[in-house]
């Protein structure tokens, strides 16, 4: 099965050699049915790598130890569901889905565009099957996952903070993220090497940048949530480099998605959007090469191995000629119209680019520089936690705030007197919500309070939009005010798609502000009886178990919860002794408040032999929120991406009248 | 343009403005960075530094009562030399003798003296358990 397995790799590493080779001669000599076959050859390799795939499926399923990877990863009693992530849990599998995606969502998009952008697509599949090639031989010569040895009676097993649901689904979404940045990337090169640098690209790329771009954003919510609920310190998020290294490209891809509607609506930035996605791409490759190559200090640090230096070297290939042909293309990327005032939305979006492009860069350098550092100074110097809420805080929050004003400004040129009169109420809002909290208390923290008001101001802009638009919709004759609002929505996905998207950002602005800025803790070592107090929580420490599972030995202790006179039932936190692994885990105990939103989170951090534990309490005012925000983004996203025949008809439609040249 | 304002000219003093702030605001709190070094690069320092090592046990003390005392070595060093270490706070699931921590601090007379709360364990290598020949 092993050899099966090596040998559709192979397949694929050559099919996608042939599709770089012959795709390049093709589209460099303008020879059809060469750059036919360069396709097919694409599409192909999907296929045999799908192949690979399902022969390291079923030999995960068959718990076949002879596999080495599945030796490494599984064991005889993980649960299938388990067993099957293993596929990504490890580095060769993840290399492997890396390539099952790409030559998927390659083949995909050269063949859903294959007839209006024919010109296009010829120079596209080189581009693909450069990455291509570069994955298929990593999976080929450095890292297989098709290793075999004599089988061991069992497996080493799945560490056990990995065997959680939200662990089942993060990494696949962050994959589909990375990986379905490529398509942007694959399009926007093919259209500088094909001189067709008007803005079919953009068209042809719209939705898949969408996709991976929500495919991003979910995956790191759920990677969040799995370090909230099961990694148990109190927090959802560290700054640590891998996290980093996920949400550097989204912001970047997010800084596209809004430049990429100056371009298509006033030809402008047309060199911004080429360098973001170029930037993106590059992240994405960055990031799981920071994932695999321990190359920074990072409690997440996988296997050292031996992949770093591979993936620096195409990094730097990548940047080195995307650059060159960039350069060689600017004069065809001079854009035919000019910004023509610093109040308009072309230049609000300019400064929210500027902000997200500023935000990824400070995240980078605090990524990079122990490294820098190390080699200037020869010491390596660690950017802690305070390095990067700074960073989040200056320019995190001036973006809260454009989100606001960016899409209520007129194109072109905005007066102030227009202004002043847009956001009267939107400010009137802002202004009241800002007094009211700082009467509630909430001065205590100024970033917190300036977030809160600045999220109503958005709010307040968001709410005016709709209520404005159902207006017009129903003056036009919509038959009730529902039908009025849900005409408005998909005549214009896009838009209220979109804001429906700054609605998340919202909520995930007040959770993370009010988790973070506003929550408390309080720790106490008591014994059996004994209880502490944490706002007006009061938690009665009652008893102690001690439970036998298969696989751990689970001790808990219980405590009763009330609030004022309520009584809020009980509570259980503790820590699993995994018996094989010979691991202790803390297993939190939180409860959550659906009204408000708030969580109280319990950690038994100590646990005495006496039955007296040490506990650290949490109060996280809103924190839930961040949760609906994914919802909410998850909804926003979909409601953007849903087809529009009529809208994508129009795009095709202009792009047609701008003129397809006619010479190479 | 008549009023020879050039916008194209206004957006590029914005990305050199917005550029210089970051490099402005990072050299502001550059203080904020802390050294990163082995146990055995430790001797003479007084600053705080962020100390990466291997648990040498044995492992004394209540990390919420005068604080947890082990020692530190360098991570596949050769060198054998050790530094005391004292602790208190949060430990990590994952701590024990033999595994590689981080903990912030500082060097009083001869004693590592850590911050409390923040020893952070690296995950012996995330997805691969012990192999054979491994020494713990």
């Amino acid at each position: 099965m092993a050899e099966l397995g090596r040998a559709a790799l192979v397949v694929s590493l050559g099919l996608s050699l042939y599709a770089l080779v012959a795709g390049a001669a093709a589209a460099w000599l303008g020879r059809r049915r060469l750059a036919h076959s360069a396709r097919n050859a694409l599409v192909a390799a999907f296929f045999s790598t799908l192949v690979a795939s399902g022969v390291l499926v079923s030999a995960l399923l068959r718990n076949d130890f002879s596999f080495t990877y599945v030796a490494r990863t599984t064991s005889e009693d993980l649960p299938t569901a388990y067993t099957i992530s293993a596929f990504w849990g490890g580095q060769e599998g993840s290399l492997l889905l890396w390539l099952l995606v790409l030559t998927g969502f390659g083949s995909a998009a050269v063949l859903l565009n294959r007839r209006w952008a024919r010109d296009l697509i010829v120079w596209v599949v080189p581009v693909f099957a450069t990455v291509a090639v570069f994955f298929s031989f990593l999976v080929v010569a450095v890292a297989s996952p098709f290793a075999t040895q004599t089988s061991p009676v069992d497996g080493a097993g799945m560490t056990p903070s990995l065997q959680n649901p939200y662990m089942l689904a993060h990494p696949v979404f962050l994959y589909l993220g990375y990986v379905g940045l490529t398509v942007p990337f694959a399009f926007a090169l093919g259209a500088l090497l094909s001189g067709r640098t008007d803005e079919r690209w953009l068209v042809a790329t719209r939705r898949w940048t969408l996709v991976a771009w929500a495919a991003l954003g979910i995956g790191q919510l759920l990677g969040a949530k799995w370090a909230y609920e099961e990694v148990g310190w109190g927090g959802y998020f560290a700054w640590d480099p891998v996290e980093n290294a996920a949400l550097m490209p989204w912001l970047v891809a997010t800084a596209f998605l809004h430049s990429v509607m100056i371009q298509e609506k006033r030809g402008m930035l047309r060199v911004w959007n080429v360098l973001l996605v170029i930037l993106a791409f590059s992240l994405s490759l960055f990031g799981t090469f920071l994932t695999r190559s321990g190359v920074v200090n990072s409690i997440h640090s996988f296997t050292q191995s031996s992949i770093g230096p591979w993936f620096l070297a195409f990094i730097g290939l990548v940047v080195t000629v995307s650059l060159a042909v960039v350069f060689r293309r600017l004069p065809q990327l001079r854009s035919p119209t000019k910004l023509e005032s610093p109040i308009s939305r072309e230049a609000a979006f300019l400064y929210n680019n500027l902000l997200l492009l500023a935000l990824s860069l400070a995240i980078l350098w605090g990524v990079v520089y122990p490294m820098v550092s190390e080699a200037l100074r020869g010491e390596a110097v660690v950017l802690g936690r305070s390095y990067y809420d700074f960073f989040l805080r200056i320019f995190g929050l001036p973006l809260l705030l454009l989100m606001g004003i960016g899409p209520l400004v007129a194109w072109r040129r905005a007066s102030l007197k227009n202004l002043l009169t847009t956001f009267r109420w939107p400010t009137g809002v802002a202004l009241a919500t800002g007094a009211v909290l700082l009467l509630l208390g909430a001065g205590s923290s100024l970033p917190g309070l300036v977030a809160y008001t600045f999220a109503a101001f958005v709010l307040a802009t968001i709410v005016l939009e709709f209520v404005r638009g159902t207006r017009a919709r129903k003056a036009l004759g919509a038959s009730s005010w529902p039908g009025a609002f849900s005409s408005l929505i998909a005549r214009n996905r896009r838009r209220y798609g979109g804001y429906v998207v700054h609605a998340a950002i919202v909520l995930l602005a007040v959770g993370i502000a009010g988790s973070s800025a506003f929550d408390s803790v309080a720790e106490a070592k008591l014994s059996r009886g004994e209880s502490m107090q944490i706002g007006d929580y009061r938690l009665e420490y009652q008893a102690l178990d001690e439970r036998v599972a298969s696989n751990a030995t689970q001790i808990r202790a219980t405590l009763a919860v009330t609030r004022g006179d309520r009584d809020l039932g009980t509570l259980e936190a503790g820590k699993n002794a995994y018996t094989i692994e010979q691991q202790v885990s803390n297993e939190v105990g939180i409860r959550s408040d659906m009204l408000t939103g708030e969580d109280l989170f319990v950690i038994a951090e100590q646990i005495d032999a006496d039955g007296s534990v040490y506990f650290r309490v949490f109060v996280k005012p809103l924190v839930n929120l961040i949760w609906l925000a994914g919802l909410v983004f998850l909804l926003g996203s979909l409601i953007a991406l849903w087809p529009n025949a009529r809208e994508q008809r129009r795009l095709v439609q202009r792009t047609r009248e701008v003129g397809v040249p006619a010479t190479r | 343009m008549a009023r020879k304002a050039n916008p194209a000219r206004l957006v590029i003093a914005l990305i050199v403005a917005a550029v210089l702030a970051v490099f402005l605001l990072y050299t502001s709190i550059a203080g904020g960075g802390t050294p990163s070094i082995a146990p055995s690069e430790l001797a003479g320092r007084s600053g705080d530094v962020q100390l990466a090592g291997l648990v040498v046990g044995p492992v004394r003390g209540d990390s919420h009562a005068g604080g947890l005392r082990f020692k530190l070595r360098d991570i596949g060093g050769e060198t054998t030399t050790s530094v005391p270490v004292r602790y208190a706070g949060s430990v990590p699931d994952l701590f024990k003798v033999g595994r590689q921590i981080v903990v912030d601090g500082r060097l009083r007379n001869g004693i590592f003296v850590a911050e409390p709360g923040s020893m952070i364990t690296k995950c012996p290598s995330k997805y691969v358990a012990k192999q054979s020949g491994d020494p713990y």
